[in-house]
């Protein structure tokens, strides 16, 4: 049961979060986690002129690691650092485990259309309505008190409401954090279409226990867009622009 | 004697004569019945002229910035509202007649549709759905709610979709939006005008 244990990792990830964190805060650095977006057999979107998504995002996030790593007393780990296959819940699984701070996904966006261009950052939303009550529920219960509250017979279901909507819990800073690197990337040296901050119910961002946001940087499916992609210069200005977005985010959300 | 004879001859060719007729004609009813059936679920060519036919209204992205734009398409009424479903989907599928895009990839088919009590409805689509899909958070946001948005604007009982590929649940179609849990229908993603 590789599901469960998942779980259960991701359960003590939060449980860690909310008690560990407070004590502990001041004497370790806290942990940024980068998600380059795809990797191995998934290719994710492919340019016309041949480019591969898992390509891109690899090459920006290791460029925003190094400049988080220079200028921020946060330690960063990448949810692949090479070319390889990595599970939506593994890498939400990792962020957990790291007790992160922040959990940045980044993709390159792909579309039916021809014209299709731009940028945008996603968090998560919530899609159907009982998860309203699911969420408020998770809210309500410390962690700690659950296993107590709960009979034995639904602790399973329990922990997979606990994965379910880990995410929940830290929308509002999600949202703010989703706000802050769409408004760096709208500034200059980048001119890429300003798409705005949206919500969607993506999979890696669902049990992820802190601050998290997905952002598509641009369209590998245009080919003006594509040929900015591949460019070492383009690459790094988008890195510095999500590098400004969440060092900004951890300024004005840290206590320090 | 020979009258008597003649008599049961005759009764017996009369028996069987109505035998005859009902052997033929009940199973020429069955066999109408049966491509009935079938009319309901293939196209609009096939269909008796006396069949009712349903207006509905299917969403495509258009060029200019992907927003949703329905347009209009006649299926054939029938009883059933997963079988009325199926047709909105196999209709979707075949894509915009209009100066609009595709929705999801013409290669796809449409399984059966399953309605819960609760408003769920549950849609199966071949795996080319996936494997023949462009990729992207914007190709994936357009066919889900395409899909689920043409399900809930034609059939209020339907509130929300479970998309399914080849008949199992699947955890995304390409690594984006999660399918393991219902889709309510998205309206923002409609054009205003």
């Amino acid at each position: 049961m590789p599901k469960s244990r998942t779980m259960i990792a991701v359960l003590a990830g939060i449980a860690f979060a909310a008690f560990a964190s407070p004590f502990s805060g001041a004497a370790q650095r806290q942990t940024i986690v980068i998600d380059p977006g795809h990797g191995g057999l998934d290719v994710g979107a492919k340019g016309k002129f041949g480019n591969l998504e898992k390509t891109i995002t690899q090459a920006i996030s290791q460029k925003l690691k190094a400049l988080i790593e220079q200028n921020l007393a946060y330690r960063v780990v990448l949810t692949r650092d090479k070319d390889i296959d990595v599970s939506l819940e593994s890498r939400a699984a990792l962020a957990n485990n790291n007790d992160a701070a922040l959990f940045i996904s980044v993709h390159t966006n792909g579309s039916f259309r021809k014209k299709a261009r731009g940028s945008e950052t996603f968090f998560m939303s919530l899609t159907a309505t009982d998860e309203e009550t699911r969420r408020l529920a998770y809210m309500e219960n410390s962690s700690a008190k659950l296993d107590n509250r709960i009979a034995d017979e639904n602790r399973d279901d329990i922990r997979l409401i606990l994965w379910d909507m880990a995410q929940s819990a830290y929308i509002k800073q999600s949202s703010r954090l989703a706000e802050e690197i769409q408004f760096e990337l709208n500034q200059p040296p980048l001119e890429i279409l300003n798409r705005g901050i949206k919500q969607a119910p993506f999979k890696v961002l669902t049990g992820v226990a802190c601050p998290a946001v997905l952002v598509e940087v641009a369209f590998i499916s245009s080919p003006e867009e594509e040929q900015n992609l591949i460019k070492d210069d383009f690459q790094m200005s988008i890195a510095q622009a999500l590098y400004r977005g969440l060092a900004k985010f951890l300024r004005i959300t840290s206590p320090r | 004697m020979d009258r008597k004879k003649a008599a049961l001859i005759a009764g017996l060719t009369v028996l069987l004569a109505v035998l005859v007729f009902l052997f033929f004609h009940s199973g020429g009813r069955e066999r109408l019945k049966e491509s009935e059936g079938q009319g309901a679920s293939s196209s609009e060519a096939k269909t008796p002229p006396d069949r009712a036919t349903k207006t509905v209204r299917l969403y495509f992205p258009r060029e200019e910035d992907g927003l949703l734009v329905p347009e209009e398409r006649q299926i054939v009424a029938d009883p059933s509202l997963a079988r009325e479903a199926e047709e909105v989907l196999a209709e979707l599928i075949s894509g915009p007649r209009g100066d609009f895009l595709p929705s999801l990839p013409a290669e796809t088919k449409v399984g059966r549709v399953f309605v819960l009590k609760d408003g769920t409805a549950y849609v199966d689509f071949t795996r080319d759905i996936a494997e023949k899909h462009p990729s992207g958070t914007e190709a994936e946001m357009i066919t889900i709610f395409a899909v689920v948005n043409s399900l809930t604007v034609n059939f209020t009982s339907i509130k929300k979709v479970f998309i399914l590929i080849d008949g199992e649940e699947r955890e995304t179609l390409n690594g984006h939006l999660s399918l393991d849990r219902p889709f309510l229908p998205d309206y923002s993603l409609i054009a205003k005008r």
